[in-house]
């Protein structure tokens, strides 16, 4: 067994060969010379490791008798370094790479989230952006507890987030509440969250405020917490029950009549970027948005998994001058009812579950587009549990 | 003659002071862990080393370690240290 310490001095691998070996083994003991790994090959062969500097002090030995020596191998940092020497570049390209390698270190290169089973990667991967939080960070950037209250404040289905920094891995762990335990949260009301008509109401605990076929406004009391148990003594409780109703939902989009578009005038330049990690090496001058159409592509170099924060962009600007042109006016109406649309999703539409939809368009006030109003009937449940 | 007295007067010293008489009397000492590893500490010299069976010398007399696969790991004036499948350890 080699030691770290041996591999530092340096040591060889020494072959000896010939007639009365232990004589010579004893000898180099008394020398106070420390042979390792000894090993009896055949009956006048050994091998065996020693320090480098011990190595020297064999020849008055091996000279008096009949055994020979060679070495067979050399080992540890001396040596290392002679080949250094010698290959001055793959020295200096070994120390380039061991700085690249701790300065890419100082960045997050992967985003990894874990623990999100109803709320969606998309919207996640959405508030993460917004929090400024993207591969290539600078690792010192990041502030876990910030992004942790952050994460828990925009999506309250979240009972847990944490924010962990693992070399250059951030990892964001969360848990989901299991949904509002109405027996945990105490005594309390079901209310309406939107204004609706009743069709359905179904009381499990507490005692009904409407009826079927009544009109809600949002905020009102649907089913009280309050109750007579089988003994007819008067409880105070967590309300429970299922009060679906339809729900309006309106929502408006508009489209112009006209656009602008870009035409190209042919005249066009290019310029080149090199960028490492934040730095960015323009090679050529850049031109404004406002006058030129941009034209990008980029070869990022990357490394198995890794991407490396080295990359070389083509760019390519082409001159454009804008032209007004004409929308037909039921493109311009498509645009709109889908603008409408997108909308009413924002507000939690489903498509499928929409029992009556009624749609209108109108021309804007100066006459240059149009507006389309959806409105939309949906069963849902309206029932908003609120704890007293 | 000398010597015997020497060595008598030693061995008592020891045992009057409680002292490890391998110190005093200049012995061998052979640790064995397990059966795969021997450590002879003291030794006066290397007789015979083949795979199967290492021999030394020691004030005692010869040490003989026989086995399998037997290999130095480490060589110096004072210590040996062997690593194999050992069976039989002797003082001749």
């Amino acid at each position: 067994m080699t030691s770290l310490w041996l591999w530092w001095q340096g040591y060889v691998t020494i072959r000896l060969r010939g007639p009365g070996l232990e004589r010579l083994l004893n000898k180099i003991a008394d020398l106070d010379i420390v042979l390792f790994q000894v090993e009896r090959l055949t009956s006048d062969v050994v091998i065996a490791r020693l320090r480098v500097q011990d190595f020297r002090r064999l020849r008055p030995l091996v000279r008096d008798s009949h055994i020979s020596v060679s070495i067979l191998d050399k080992h540890g940092a001396p040596f290392l370094l002679r080949r250094f020497k010698l290959r001055g570049f793959l020295a200096i390209g070994c120390l380039l790479s061991f700085l690249l390698i701790m300065y890419l270190a100082n960045f997050i290169w992967f985003i990894e989230v874990s623990g999100n089973s109803t709320l969606a990667a998309e919207t996640l991967k959405e508030a993460l952006e917004d929090l400024q939080l993207r591969a290539g960070m600078v690792r010192s950037a990041v502030q876990p507890r910030l992004i942790e209250v952050e994460l828990l404040k925009r999506f309250p289905d979240l009972a847990w987030a944490q924010v962990e920094v693992q070399g250059v891995k951030l990892e964001v762990i969360l848990t989901e509440r299991d949904g509002l335990d109405v027996e945990q949260a105490g005594p309390g009301h079901i209310y309406a969250a939107a204004d609706a008509l009743i069709t359905e109401l179904l009381v499990l605990r507490g005692t009904p405020q409407v009826r079927d076929g009544s009109t809600v406004r949002k905020g009102e009391l649907l089913i009280s917490g309050e109750y007579y148990d089988h003994r007819g003594v008067k409880q105070f409780g967590a309300a429970q029950g299922v009060v679906k109703g339809r729900v309006w939902y309106e929502g408006v989009g508009e489209a112009a009549l006209s656009r602008w578009e870009a035409v190209k005038t042919g005249r066009s330049h290019r310029q080149y970027v090199l960028a490492i990690g934040p730095l960015r090496v323009p090679l050529g001058r850049s031109y404004p948005e406002e006058t030129h159409l941009r034209e990008a592509r980029e070869w990022s170099l990357s490394l198995g998994r890794a991407l490396v924060p080295i990359n070389w962009s083509r760019i390519n600007y082409h001159e454009v001058e804008y032209v007004r042109t004409a929308v037909p006016r039921d493109q311009a109406e498509r645009a709109a009812y889908e603008l409408a649309w997108e909308s009413l999703r924002r507000q939690g539409v489903a498509e499928e579950l929409v029992l009556e939809e009624r749609s209108w368009v109108e021309a804007v006030a100066d006459a240059d587009g149009i507006r389309v109003t959806v409105q939309v009937e949906v069963l849902e449940e309206i029932g908003l549990f609120m704890t007293h | 003659m000398r010597s015997a007295v020497s060595h008598t007067l030693k061995r008592k010293f020891a045992q009057t002071f409680d002292l490890p008489p391998a110190v005093l009397l200049d012995q061998a000492a052979i640790h064995l862990f397990g059966d795969t590893e021997a450590k002879i500490v003291n030794h006066k010299g290397l007789v015979q080393y083949t795979t199967t069976c290492i021999k030394t010398r020691s004030s005692q007399g010869l040490i003989e370690i026989t086995g399998e696969d037997l290999e130095i790991v480490s060589f110096s004036s004072s210590e040996i240290k062997i690593l194999g499948v050992i069976r039989q350890v002797m003082l001749k």
